[in-house]
C-alpha cells in the first residue's frame, strides 16, 4: 500500500479509534526493525511496560532486547506541594526481557509525565545508547500521544510543544511512529499536521463480526494505494490484504462514523438526495437533459461534505420542485430545455 | 476584467481561474490534510521559474530538505525556487535568550539545499515569530524582486508563531503586509476534515478549495474557487488528479 514501505527519517501517525490495532502495528514496526538488528526503542506512556509485555507475548515475536522507555505517569500525589520531578531524572530504559512487574509509585517523589520531560528522557537515551554502542536508534515508537496530550498538557502551549516535539524526533534522523486518536476530527491535531505521513485503521461490527481495515490518509514524497484494505488480526499479528476490498455502504460508513462522510450528514439529506437522482434518472428516461440536475446534485452532496447541511438540503429542494414540474405529464407544454452546459459528473 | 494574469502552471486551474490569478494579490490555497495544498503551490511557482522569475518558498511546515526529496519525483526544475527556512528549532524551555529568525537569514536554492535535516544548535535555537517573519520577507522583497510567493502554511504560522491573544491581529497584519507588497503570493491553509472555514479567507483575494472525499474506489480529489474578487470564474467543483507530473485539473 505504501509502495514499498515508509520514506526513512521521518515521523508517522498511526490512528484509529481504541481497540483498532494501533499498538499491534506499531510494535510489527518495530519488530521488523529488530528482524534487522536495527537499534529501536519503545516509548510507552500509556501501558505500563509489564502489561505491554504480557499483551504482546501472545504473538511470539523476539522482544528481549527491546528497548523500553517507560514514561507512564505515577500515581498522582494530591498534595499542593510543588514536589513534582521531572522524569528526566529518573530515566527508565530496559530490554523488554528485564521488564518484571508494574513500577510502584516512590512514596515521596511521584513523576509527572510532561511533553518536555519527554523529550529530555528520549535525548539522553538517545545520546548514551549512541555512546554505548556507537549506533542510532532507527526505529522509536511513541505509544501514544494522546495519553501524553490528555494527562500531561494543559495551556495553550501545547500546539508549540508538539511542534518542538516534533521537530526534536525529525532532528534524531530516526524513523518514529506515533500512536495517536484522532479525538475531534474538527480540530487540526499539530501531530497529525505536522506528521510526514498518516496511517488510519478503523473497526467496525459486521454482524456479529469485527472488521478491521487499514487506509493511508497522507504521506508526503510518495504515492500510495488510496483505497482501504482489509486487515485482520491473527496469532502472529496484524495482516493486510493488499487486493481486498473493503465495501462502504452505509452501515460501515456511518459505523466509521466521521472518518469518511461528516457526523453531521443527517440521513435525512442523503435520502433525499437518493431519492432525487432517482428522479432524475425518470427525467432522464422522459428525454429530458438532465446533466445540469446531476451537476446541481453532486454540488449538493460536496456540500454535505462540507457540512453546509442547510445549503444542500435548500439545494436539493429547489432541484427536485423543477424536476417535478418535468414529471407532471403535461405533454402540450414542451419543456424549454436547460442551457447547454456541460455535464460533470463524479 | 483584467487582462494580463499570471498563470498558476495547471492549465484547468487557470481555465477554472478565467485565465490565472491577478497579480500582486494574495491568495489562499485551503484544503484537508493530504489534499495536494503543497503540490499545487510548488506547481505555481515552478511555472514562475519556467518564466524567468524569482521565486520564494517559505517553508514552515516542512523542513526544505524533505521537501525536496518530496518534489523530486514530478522532475520540475525546482533548482531555481528559492527556499526559506523558516520551521522552528527545538524549543528550549529554559529562559535563556532565543534567537529569533532574524534579518540576516538568507533563502538558499534548492539546489543548496543538503539532503539532511538542519540540525537545532546547542547554544541558541531560532525561533520563527510572526513578526521576525514580516520584518524578513519586507526586507527580501526588496532586496531580491520576488514575482510570486509561497506561504505553506499559514496554518503552521498561526500555530507555531503566534501568541494566542494576537492571533487575529497578527493575521490581519500580515495580509495587509502582503497586499502592500503587490507579490502573488499564494498561502496555503490547514482546513480540519470537518472542513471548517479558515479565518485568513475572508481578508484574502481568493481563496482555491481542495477536497478530498474516499468513496470504494479510492480518494477522489475535487477543486473549486470559492471566491476571487476582481475577476469572475468558474463556479463548479472540478476533479482533479494528482499525476507524476504534477497536478491536472478536469475543468470540462
Amino acid at each position: 500500500m505504501l509502495r514499498g514501505g515508509l520514506i526513512p527519517r521521518r515521523p508517522y501517525i498511526i490512528s484509529g479509534a481504541s481497540g483498532t490495532g494501533k499498538t499491534i502495528l506499531a510494535m510489527q514496526f518495530i519488530v521488523e526493525g529488530l528482524k534487522r538488528d536495527e537499534p529501536c526503542m519503545w516509548v510507552s506512556l500509556d501501558e505500563p511496560p509489564n502489561e505491554l509485555k504480557a499483551n504482546m507475548a501472545t504473538f511470539g515475536w523476539h522482544l528481549d532486547h527491546l528497548k523500553i522507555l517507560d514514561a507512564t505517569p505515577d500515581i498522582r500525589m494530591h498534595k499542593r506541594t510543588k514536589s513534582v520531578i521531572d522524569v528526566g531524572t529518573t530515566l527508565d530504559v530496559r530490554d523488554m526481557e528485564e521488564v518484571r512487574d508494574i513500577r510502584v509509585s516512590q512514596q515521596l517523589r511521584s513523576m509527572e509525565v510532561s511533553i518536555h520531560s519527554v523529550q529530555k528522557m528520549l535525548k539522553q537515551e538517545f545520546f548514551q545508547h549512541l555512546e554505548r554502542t556507537k549506533e542510532t536508534y532507527q526505529r522509536i515508537a511513541i505509544d501514544s500521544m494522546t495519553a501524553l496530550k490528555m494527562f500531561s498538557m494543559v495551556g495553550i502551549d501545547s500546539r508549540i510543544m508538539i511542534q518542538s516535539f516534533m521537530r526534536f524526533l525529525s532532528e534524531l534522523e530516526a524513523t518514529c511512529v506515533i500512536v495517536s486518536e484522532h479525538l475531534d476530527t474538527s480540530n487540526i491535531e499539530t501531530e497529525f499536521f505536522l506528521a510526514r505521513g498518516e496511517i488510519r485503521l478503523h473497526k467496525w461490527l459486521d454482524g456479529s463480526s469485527i472488521r478491521r481495515a487499514v487506509s493511508i490518509e497522507k504521506m508526503r514524497g510518495s504515492g500510495f494505494d488510496d483505497k482501504m484494505r482489509p486487515m485482520t488480526v491473527g496469532p502472529n499479528g496484524a495482516t493486510v490484504d493488499p487486493a481486498g476490498k473493503v465495501p462502504l455502504n452505509t452501515t460501515v460508513v456511518h459505523a466509521l462514523g466521521s472518518q469518511f462522510l461528516e457526523r453531521r450528514v443527517a440521513e435525512q439529506a442523503t435520502g433525499s438526495i437518493e431519492k432525487a437522482f432517482e428522479m432524475a434518472e425518470q427525467c432522464r428516461r422522459l428525454g429530458h437533459d438532465v446533466s445540469r440536475i446531476e451537476m446541481d446534485l453532486t454540488r449538493a452532496m460536496l456540500m454535505i461534505q462540507r457540512g453546509e447541511l442547510n445549503d444542500a438540503t435548500d439545494m436539493v429542494e429547489k432541484v427536485k420542485q423543477g424536476m417535478e414540474l418535468l414529471l407532471k405529464p403535461k405533454p402540450e407544454a414542451p419543456v424549454p430545455p436547460p442551457p447547454p452546459e456541460e455535464a460533470h459528473g463524479i | 476584467m483584467i487582462s494580463n494574469k499570471q498563470s498558476t502552471g495547471i492549465r484547468g486551474l487557470d481555465k477554472m481561474l478565467h485565465g490565472g490569478l491577478v497579480p500582486g494579490r494574495a491568495y489562499i490555497v485551503s484544503g484537508p490534510p493530504g489534499a495536494g495544498k503543497t503540490i499545487l503551490s510548488s506547481q505555481f511557482l515552478v511555472d514562475g521559474v519556467e518564466g524567468g522569475e524569482k521565486v520564494l518558498f517559505v517553508a514552515l511546515e516542512e523542513p526544505p530538505n524533505e521537501l525536496k526529496y518530496n518534489l523530486r519525483v514530478f522532475g520540475w526544475p525546482i533548482d531555481g525556487i528559492e527556499v526559506l527556512d523558516a520551521n522552528s528549532d527545538i524549543r528550549r524551555f529554559e529562559p535563556t535568550p532565543i534567537l529569533e529568525i532574524s534579518t540576516e537569514e538568507e533563502p538558499a536554492r534548492f539546489s543548496q539545499i543538503r539532503d539532511e535535516i538542519r540540525k537545532t544548535p546547542d547554544v541558541e535555537s531560532h525561533e520563527v515569530s510572526i513578526h521576525s517573519l514580516q520584518q524578513l520577507l519586507k526586507t527580501l522583497f526588496i532586496k531580491r524582486g520576488y514575482t510570486r510567493v509561497v506561504i505553506d502554511s499559514m496554518t503552521a504560522l498561526r500555530y507555531f508563531c503566534m501568541k494566542d491573544f494576537e492571533e487575529n491581529i497578527s493575521t490581519q497584519s500580515f495580509m495587509r503586509f502582503l497586499a502592500e507588497s503587490k507579490v502573488t503570493t499564494l498561502l496555503t491553509v490547514e482546513t480540519s476534515e470537518a472542513m471548517e472555514m479558515a479565518p485568513e479567507a475572508f481578508l484574502a483575494r481568493g481563496e482555491i478549495r481542495l477536497y478530498r472525499v474516499r468513496d470504494e474506489s479510492g480518494i477522489k480529489r475535487f477543486i473549486s474557487i470559492e471566491k476571487y474578487k476582481g475577476s469572475t470564474h468558474d463556479e463548479s467543483i472540478r476533479p482533479f488528479d494528482i499525476t507524476p507530473k504534477g497536478i491536472v485539473v478536469h475543468a470540462g
